[in-house]
């Protein structure tokens, strides 16, 4: 194999760093600067170039993606991973206060049972953790200007209202009420009329213009 | 705005140019400090292209390889006018203050 076909070879390898659609898009493309840039006769990817591409690569998978002209769903995006945050730091102190308050008794009640300990605070962080996961998802759908994340993230947002008067303890009922506005405030940004461009951009103009002429026109 | 944009605004701001030909002409702007690499290079083009400041100008295959030519849009335009302008401002205080107190500005 050529030194070029190698180098070439090694530089798609790096390519997968990238989103997939970024790679569809652009990766012929940065490709054919990439070989541009490499000196002559090089045969593998250089080890400042190989960590140029990762850390590209993986900053492109993990910031939000919403350009300024969308103002409200970066707001929204922001938040979300805001909400992640705040609900990692409630399953924090949550298990800790349960380590603390429950060693004493051993058992705590659970689902109207009682149950060791271990179960309980093994199931706290299990639904804590499908919470942040729920967070950092949404954040990543909607920051991607997917209509379903939006209709989603509504839908969690109806869920957790439901829910808000199952909690109990007083510092859990204040990372509840945190974690709800976050989400109210969330939801409220996502359905402003500036965020429906960013989720609908050719569709909804046109359903906006048809609308504005479609009783003068009848 | 960082410097890595600012000089990539300004490789566009006379004509449109390819990924590569931004990288070589940044360079030579910066008198051969500045040296993008190519990763870092297209993180910047999807913001800037996200935020409406640039845009593909046209394709062309040379020698079997894609290249995309970009362009800065009339936002663009506006954004490196009002950047130049203010750094303008801020090395004229610079360069008067240095005159003012007796040092010699070059």
């Amino acid at each position: 194999m050529t030194n070029q076909a190698n180098l070439e070879r090694g530089y798609r390898r790096l390519l997968a760093w990238y989103p997939p659609a970024f790679r569809r898009d652009h990766g012929e493309e940065l490709l054919a600067v990439l070989m541009a840039y490499a000196p002559d006769g090089q045969r593998r990817p250089g080890l400042a170039a190989s960590a140029d591409l990762i850390r590209s690569g993986l900053w492109m998978r993990l910031r939000p993606s919403v350009p300024r002209s969308a103002p409200t769903v970066r707001a929204a995006v922001r938040l979300m991973y805001a909400g992640a945050a705040v609900t990692t730091l409630s399953l924090i102190i949550t298990i800790i206060s349960l380590a603390f308050i429950g060693s004493g008794w051993g058992s705590l009640r659970l689902f109207g049972h009682s149950q060791p300990l271990p179960v309980v605070i093994t199931v706290g962080i299990m639904g804590g953790l499908i919470l942040i996961g729920l967070w950092l998802w949404m954040a990543r759908a909607n920051g991607q200007g997917r209509n379903w994340a939006r209709i989603l993230s509504t839908v969690l947002f109806g869920l957790a209202t439901l829910h808000l008067s199952n909690n109990t303890g007083a510092v859990e009922w204040v990372f509840a009420v945190v974690t709800w506005l976050v989400g109210l405030a969330v939801v409220w940004l996502l359905w402003r009329p500036s965020s429906n461009a960013f989720f609908n951009p050719q569709g909804l103009t046109r359903a906006g213009q048809s609308e504005q002429q479609s009783p003068r026109s009848n | 705005m960082q410097e890595a944009t600012f000089m990539i605004l300004t490789a566009l701001a006379n004509g449109s140019q390819h990924g590569y030909g931004i990288i070589t002409d940044v360079e030579e702007i910066s008198g051969g400090r500045v040296r993008l690499r190519p990763g870092t290079l297209y993180t910047a083009l999807d913001r800037l292209r996200a935020d409406e400041l640039i845009e593909v100008d046209r394709e062309e295959i040379v020698d079997g390889r894609l290249r995309r030519y970009y362009r800065l849009t009339p936002a663009g335009t506006k954004r490196l006018s009002a950047e130049a302008a203010r750094l303008q401002a801020h090395a004229t205080a610079a360069l008067t203050r240095l005159k003012l107190a007796g040092g010699t500005a070059t």
